[in-house]
């Protein structure tokens, strides 16, 4: 198979049998931000809004390269946005705006 | 990975805003994430552990944790909030079972709360279902070679639990001290031996 | 309790396959998204059982199709001597995967 059948056909998550280095056995405390977005993935389930399978595909729709580069909770948080865009429950441009107006929330109350 | 305060802004902007944009369109109830952090904040491996020590003393409960594992966690009050399906997995003295996601990271999470990080990283899920062995060493444990090891990779509904053999010469604990020896690492199979004197693993 | 013997069941309310039998997965390499590990793609495997009850595909959940498509996982066994050539391990080390029966057809014998 050449290196462009492999490309597409083979997902970046599938990982099973291929070489890797030794363990990092480290852990870490979910930051705040993290347990919220972990939260959210479960509501968003139950409430039917995206289920665990459609968060699953729209990890992996990211693309090598964000998903090499951007972290595990990172990449969920993403992949909702733009789920939630296909799905026009939100548009990029409302999300866009109200990320603006949380910034500025923040940063007038540092 | 280092934590940079810079690089988690935007993330963090990113779900504050879509959180407060799925409530105001009455998508999601402004209780909800907090109603499912406390879910999420009372699961943790001390609820597997008590599964572990229940089935170790009650051969019935054993049986039917043995044929359906989520009803059988219903029966202790552990709630599954998902659809997945729990299937409980018994070491013996000629097998070692062992649990990974090869695909993302599927963990029984509501009997043994959120994965390590280790668990959801590469090097362990590209390697348990090519070289467990080799694996399992660098978690300190050796399967001996006439020991089978059976690599469950969880890529559908149902979850793994790994029920590990109850540990010799301890028979007047009570289930609390049973189930405080039962590690999370034993209950994903990293691990296979638990000490009987309250050591920490 | 005698099951009753007069009940037609419905099309894939039964399980296609029973423990002990032999499949084939099927060697298809999808574009984007799938649930089955390229590792597994075309290997014979040995049915351990069937989970029940039937479930939704996940492959078709994941673009949103909840319903409709309700068919039996199946716990198969493949040696992993099978799996992999340079396999470091005993010959009696096994993987076990859930498999959905689309993927799935009965081994030649």
């Amino acid at each position: 198979m050449n290196d462009l059948s492999t490309l597409i056909t083979r997902l970046p998550n599938d990982v099973g049998g291929q070489p890797a280095g030794p363990l990092d056995r480290s852990e870490h405390e979910l930051l705040p931000w993290e347990k919220r977005c972990h939260a959210l993935a479960d509501v968003l389930d139950f409430r039917k809004i995206i289920n665990t399978e459609e968060k699953r595909r729209g990890v992996e729709a990211l693309g090598s390269e964000q998903i090499g580069k951007l972290g595990y909770y990172e990449r969920w948080i993403v992949a909702f946005a733009n789920i939630l865009f296909q799905k026009g429950l939100l548009t990029p441009a409302e999300l866009a705006v109200r990320m603006q107006a949380v910034e500025e929330r923040q940063r007038s109350s540092e | 990975m280092a934590r940079d305060a810079e690089r988690d802004g935007i993330f963090e902007v990113m779900e504050t805003a879509v959180r407060e944009l799925l409530t105001d369109k009455g998508l999601i109830a402004a209780t909800d994430i907090r109603r499912q952090i406390e879910v999420l904040d009372s699961r943790s491996p001390a609820l597997g552990a008590a599964v572990v020590a229940r089935a170790w003393t009650d051969p019935a409960f054993k049986q039917r944790l043995l044929e359906n594992g989520r009803m059988a966690c219903e029966e202790l009050g552990i709630t599954f909030y998902d659809d997945t399906q729990l299937i409980v997995l018994e070491n013996t003295n000629e097998v070692h079972n062992l649990v990974v996601c090869t695909l993302c990271s599927c963990y029984p999470r509501p009997v043994l709360g959120l994965p390590p990080d280790w668990y959801k990283l590469k090097p362990y899920r590209a390697r348990a279902v090519y070289e467990p062995r080799q694996l399992l060493a660098e978690f300190g444990t050796v399967i001996p070679d006439d020991v089978e090891i059976r690599v469950s990779d969880s890529t559908a509904m149902v979850r793994f639990l790994i029920l590990p053999q109850r540990p010799a010469g301890i028979d007047d604990l009570t289930t609390d001290q049973l189930a405080a020896l039962v590690t999370r690492d034993a209950m994903i199979g990293v691990v296979r031996d638990l000490v009987p004197s309250g050591a920490v693993m | 309790m005698q099951t009753l013997s007069k009940v037609v069941h419905a099309d894939r309310e039964d399980p296609v396959f029973e423990p002990g039998d032999r499949v084939q997965i099927d060697d298809r390499q999808p574009i984007g998204h799938y649930r089955v590990p390229t590792y597994m793609r075309g290997k014979p495997a040995t049915v351990i059982a069937a989970i029940r009850p039937t479930m939704v595909d996940n492959e078709a959940e994941s673009f949103g199709r909840n319903a409709g498509s309700r068919r039996h996982y199946y716990r198969v066994f493949v040696p992993m001597t099978e799996l992999w050539s340079d396999y470091r391990g005993t010959d009696n080390d096994g993987l076990y995967i859930e498999i959905f029966e689309t993927w799935l057809k009965r081994a030649e014998p």
